[in-house]
C-alpha cells in the first residue's frame, strides 16, 4: 500500500509540474521565408470518395506554381510547395496542418480541406496567421471577417438566386413549376434553403423537395414524381456523379425538363457522360468555360497541356479553380514585395481591386474588414455536339427584388 | 542474469507488475509520457492525442470483440454517440469536460445495453450486420436530426477548461487525454483479471459450455456490450475536444472498420494489444510517407513517386499478413520477444 501511494504522489508531481510549464514553441523568425524560397503548404483531398474534386484543383495549383518558379519565382523567391492530403477527414486536416506549421515551418498554408475542415481550423489559423484560400463557399468562412481567410467564388445563395432570375427574367416563364434535387450536404441544404427563400421573393412556391444523395446510383423515384408534377425546371445542388445519374435517368424516362446545377456539377464532364440526355441543361459557375476564348481561359488551357493534364479525363472546371486560386494568391506574395511576413502577404491581398484574371474566375475585390467573394457567376448551356459547357451569359450578379 | 520468473501462487500469476523491472520501465515510460509537451513539437503532441482517442476506442472494442468474441462493426456510431452527446452538453449548457466526457460514455453505455440485448441470440455474420445496420441509424440520426446535432452543418466545440483554466491547447489537451486513457487502460486491465473478464472469455471461447458452467449468458454478454460502448463514448468525447468540430462524415463505416483493424493487428483480446494497434495504425501513414522521402532523397528516380494510396494498399496487406502469419498481433510479437529474453540461452 505504501508503495503504490508513492508512487501516486510522483505521478501527480509530475502532471502538475507539466501543467505549469507547458511550453509556447513559436519563434521569433519568420516561418517559412528564405531571401530566394518561400514554403508553402496546402491541404486537400487527395485519396478517398471525394478524390476527383481535390486532384484537379490540387494539380493546377502545383502547377501554376511550378510555372511561377520557372519565370524566376516572386520577387526573387521560388515556391517550396507541400501538398498533403486530408482524405476529407477533420482529424487528418489538423495533422496535417500541425506538421506543416510545425515540422514544415510553412509561411502559409494556400488551402486547408473543405469546409468542416476548415472551420474546425479557425483558430489555428488566426493564432499562427495562416493566409489561405479555402477550398469552401459557406457563409462562416467570411460571415464574421475572419482577418487570414479570403474566399474565391460565389456562395450557393448567389448562384441559386441566378438561376431564378434566369427562369423569370431572361425565359420569361409565367408560372413556372420549378423543384429542387438535393444531396445532404453543407452545400445541398444551404442550396435549398436559398432556393427557398429565392422563390418566395417572387411569389411562388416551391413545387417538391427532393433528396438524390451523392453515391447514387438511380434517380427513378424522384424524375417519376418530378415528371407526375409536371416540373417544368428542376434546381440540382449536388455534384457531377448524382446529376450526370439525374440527367440519364431523366432520359430513360422522356422527361426533358430544364435543368439547373450548381458550381460543382458545372462542368463539361456532366455534358460527355450524358450525351443528349444533357441537352436542357444549364449550369452556374464561378470561374471560366474551358473553351472560352479569353486569355485568361487560353492561359489555363496552356498550363494544362504543358503539364500533360488531360482535359477529358479531369473535372475541368476544378481545375480551372485551381489555376484562378493559384494566380490570386500569388498576386498577394507579389504585393507582399521583398518583406514578406503572414501580415504583408494578408496586407497584399487586401489591395486587390477588380484583380482581372483574364477570365479565369470574376474580378477580385478585397479589403481590410471584408474578404467574401464576389457575387458574380455565369450561367453556361451544355452543348451535347460538341460535349461543353458554353457561356449563354456574361458575369452577373444576381438582381435585387425589393420585397 | 534473471532467468524464468516463478510463481507460487495465483494471486502471483495474475498479478499486473511481475517484476520490479516491469515496474521500473512504467516508470520511466510515464515520465517520458508526461514530458513530451516539454520536448515534442505539436505536431507530435497532436498525433498522440489521437492516438490517445484510438486507444480508448479501441479497448472498448477489445473488450467486445477480443475478450467476449462478439464482433461489432457498429463501434464508430458508440464514437458518434459519446462525441455529440459531449459537444452538446460543452456548446448548449456550458458543461465542463469532466462531466461532458464522462456523460458521451454513459449515454454510449445506455445505448450499448438497447443493441445488446436484441443481439443477444445472434452470432458471426449476422451479429456484424446488426451492429452495421446500428450504425447506419446513427449515423441517419446525427444527420437529420438538426435541432439537437445541427447535421450537415456541424458543432463547434469549445476548448475544455478546468476551474477556469483552459485546456485548448494541445500541450494541455495532451494532459487531459493521457488521464483518461491511463484510467480506462487501468479499468480494463483490471476488468480482464476479474471474475467478469474471465466471463467474457468463457462466452467467447464457447458460450454454451460458459452457460453450463454458471455464466449468465444475458447479463455478461449485454455488460460487455455496455462497457464497450462507455469506451467508444469517452473516446468519442476526447475526439470533439481534439478536434473541436463535429461533422457527422467522421463517423462512417470505415471508422468502425480501422477500430476493427486496429484490434487485429495489436492483438485481439489483449489490453497491450489495443495500445499497440491503436498507435501503430494512426502513426503508420507518416512512418511511410518519411520512409517514402527518405528513399526519395537517396534515389532520385523514386522522387515523387509517394502516393496517398499507399497507405490504404498498406493497411490492407497488414491486415492479411497478421492474419495469416501473426494472428495474435503486435502483443504476441512482443510477448514472443520479451520471452525469449527471459529465456536466453534457452530456447523456451
Amino acid at each position: 500500500m505504501k508503495r503504490k501511494s508513492k508512487t501516486g504522489l510522483m505521478l501527480l508531481a509530475c502532471v502538475m509540474i507539466c501543467f505549469g510549464v507547458a511550453p509556447n514553441s513559436e519563434s521569433a523568425e519568420i516561418r517559412g521565408v528564405t531571401n530566394d524560397s518561400m514554403r508553402i503548404g496546402m491541404i486537400l483531398v487527395k485519396t478517398g470518395p471525394v478524390a476527383a474534386l481535390g486532384l484537379p484543383e490540387g494539380w493546377a495549383i502545383q502547377d501554376t506554381f511550378n510555372g511561377i518558379n520557372e519565370a524566376g519565382g516572386i520577387s526573387g523567391r521560388k515556391i517550396d510547395f507541400i501538398w498533403e492530403d486530408d482524405q476529407f477527414k477533420t482529424p487528418l486536416a489538423i495533422s496535417a496542418f500541425n506538421k506543416l506549421i510545425f515540422r514544415d515551418k510553412v509561411l502559409s498554408i494556400l488551402t486547408s480541406g473543405g469546409t468542416p475542415q476548415t472551420i474546425a481550423l479557425f483558430d489555428q489559423i488566426d493564432k499562427h496567421q495562416v493566409v489561405n484560400i479555402p477550398n469552401a463557399l459557406a457563409d462562416e468562412m467570411f460571415n464574421p471577417h475572419r482577418p487570414y481567410i479570403f474566399i474565391i467564388g460565389a456562395t450557393y445563395e448567389t448562384q441559386i438566386e441566378l438561376m431564378f432570375d434566369y427562369i423569370m427574367n431572361d425565359l420569361k416563364a409565367k408560372d413556372p413549376k420549378i423543384a429542387v434535387v438535393y444531396a445532404e450536404t453543407e452545400f445541398g441544404k444551404k442550396g435549398l434553403e436559398a432556393a427557398r427563400k429565392r422563390a418566395e421573393q417572387y411569389g411562388l412556391k416551391l413545387v417538391s423537395e427532393l433528396v438524390l444523395n451523392i453515391g447514387s446510383v438511380d434517380a427513378s423515384s424522384q424524375v417519376l414524381s418530378l415528371k407526375k408534377d409536371n416540373v417544368d425546371f428542376v434546381v440540382t445542388c449536388n455534384l457531377v456523379p448524382p446529376t450526370i445519374t439525374f440527367l440519364k435517368t431523366a432520359e430513360k424516362y422522356d422527361y426533358w425538363p430544364t435543368t439547373f446545377g450548381i458550381n460543382w456539377s458545372c462542368d463539361d464532364m456532366v455534358v460527355k457522360a450524358c450525351k443528349t440526355a444533357a441537352k436542357n441543361y444549364i449550369g452556374v459557375n464561378c470561374v471560366g468555360g474551358w473553351a472560352d476564348d479569353t486569355p485568361g481561359m487560353k492561359r489555363v488551357r496552356e498550363i494544362a497541356k504543358k503539364n500533360d493534364r488531360d482535359p477529358a479525363k479531369m473535372l475541368t472546371s476544378l481545375y480551372t479553380m485551381g489555376v484562378g486560386v493559384a494566380t490570386v494568391y500569388a498576386e498577394g506574395l507579389k504585393r507582399a514585395g521583398k518583406n514578406l511576413t503572414p501580415e504583408s502577404f494578408k496586407n497584399g491581398l487586401e489591395t486587390l481591386k477588380d484583380f482581372d484574371t483574364g477570365g479565369i474566375v470574376p474580378p477580385v475585390t478585397y479589403s481590410s474588414t471584408s474578404h467574401a467573394p464576389t457575387t458574380m457567376s455565369r450561367l453556361y448551356r451544355a452543348d451535347p455536339d460538341k460535349g461543353v459547357m458554353v457561356a449563354i451569359t456574361d458575369w452577373r450578379t444576381p438582381k435585387v427584388i425589393k420585397k | 542474469m534473471r532467468s524464468k520468473t516463478f510463481r507460487e501462487s495465483y494471486e502471483e500469476d495474475i498479478r499486473i507488475f511481475q517484476t520490479l523491472w516491469v515496474r521500473f520501465w512504467l516508470v520511466l515510460f510515464i515520465v517520458a509520457l508526461l514530458s513530451l509537451p516539454l520536448w515534442a513539437d505539436p505536431y507530435i503532441i497532436y498525433m498522440a492525442n489521437i492516438s490517445g482517442i484510438a486507444i480508448v476506442a479501441a479497448l472498448g472494442l477489445n473488450i467486445l470483440t477480443g475478450l467476449t468474441g462478439q464482433i461489432s462493426l457498429g463501434h464508430a456510431a458508440f464514437v458518434a454517440l459519446g462525441a455529440y452527446t459531449t459537444a452538446i452538453l460543452a456548446t448548449s449548457l456550458s458543461m465542463p469536460f469532466w462531466i461532458t466526457i464522462p456523460s458521451g460514455g454513459i449515454v454510449a453505455a445506455l445505448f450499448g445495453i438497447l443493441l445488446g440485448f436484441p443481439c443477444l441470440r445472434l452470432k458471426g455474420l449476422y451479429l456484424a450486420m446488426a451492429t452495421m445496420s446500428f450504425g447506419v441509424v446513427v449515423e441517419y440520426a446525427v444527420t437529420h436530426w438538426e435541432s439537437l446535432t445541427m447535421g450537415v452543418r456541424g458543432i463547434s466545440v469549445p476548448a475544455p477548461s478546468f476551474f477556469g483554466f483552459s485546456l485548448g491547447d494541445p500541450g494541455k489537451l495532451f494532459y487531459m487525454t493521457v488521464f483518461f486513457v491511463a484510467l480506462l487502460t487501468i479499468a480494463a486491465k483490471n476488468l480482464a483479471r476479474t471474475r467478469v473478464g474471465r466471463a467474457f472469455v468463457a462466452i467467447r471461447d464457447r458460450d454454451v459450455a460458459a452457460g453450463i458452467i454458471g455464466v449468465n449468458l444475458t447479463k455478461y454478454k449485454v455488460m460487455a456490450f455496455a462497457i464497450s460502448s462507455f469506451y467508444g463514448g469517452v473516446a468519442g468525447g476526447l475526439y470533439s475536444y481534439t478536434t473541436a468540430y463535429l461533422h457527422p462524415e467522421n463517423f462512417t463505416l470505415l471508422l468502425s472498420v480501422e477500430y476493427i483493424a486496429m484490434i487485429i493487428i495489436g492483438g485481439l483480446g489483449s489490453i497491450l494489444g489495443s495500445i499497440l494497434g491503436a498507435v501503430f495504425l494512426t502513426v503508420t501513414p507518416d512512418v511511410i510517407k518519411n520512409v517514402a522521402d527518405l528513399i526519395g532523397h537517396r534515389f532520385v528516380f523514386f522522387q515523387g513517386r509517394y502516393d496517398e494510396e499507399w497507405n490504404v494498399a498498406v493497411f490492407g496487406l497488414l491486415i492479411i499478413i497478421f492474419l495469416i502469419i501473426e494472428p495474435t498481433g503486435l502483443s504476441g510479437i512482443w510477448s514472443r520477444i520479451k520471452t525469449s529474453f527471459k529465456n536466453w540461452p534457452f530456447t523456451y
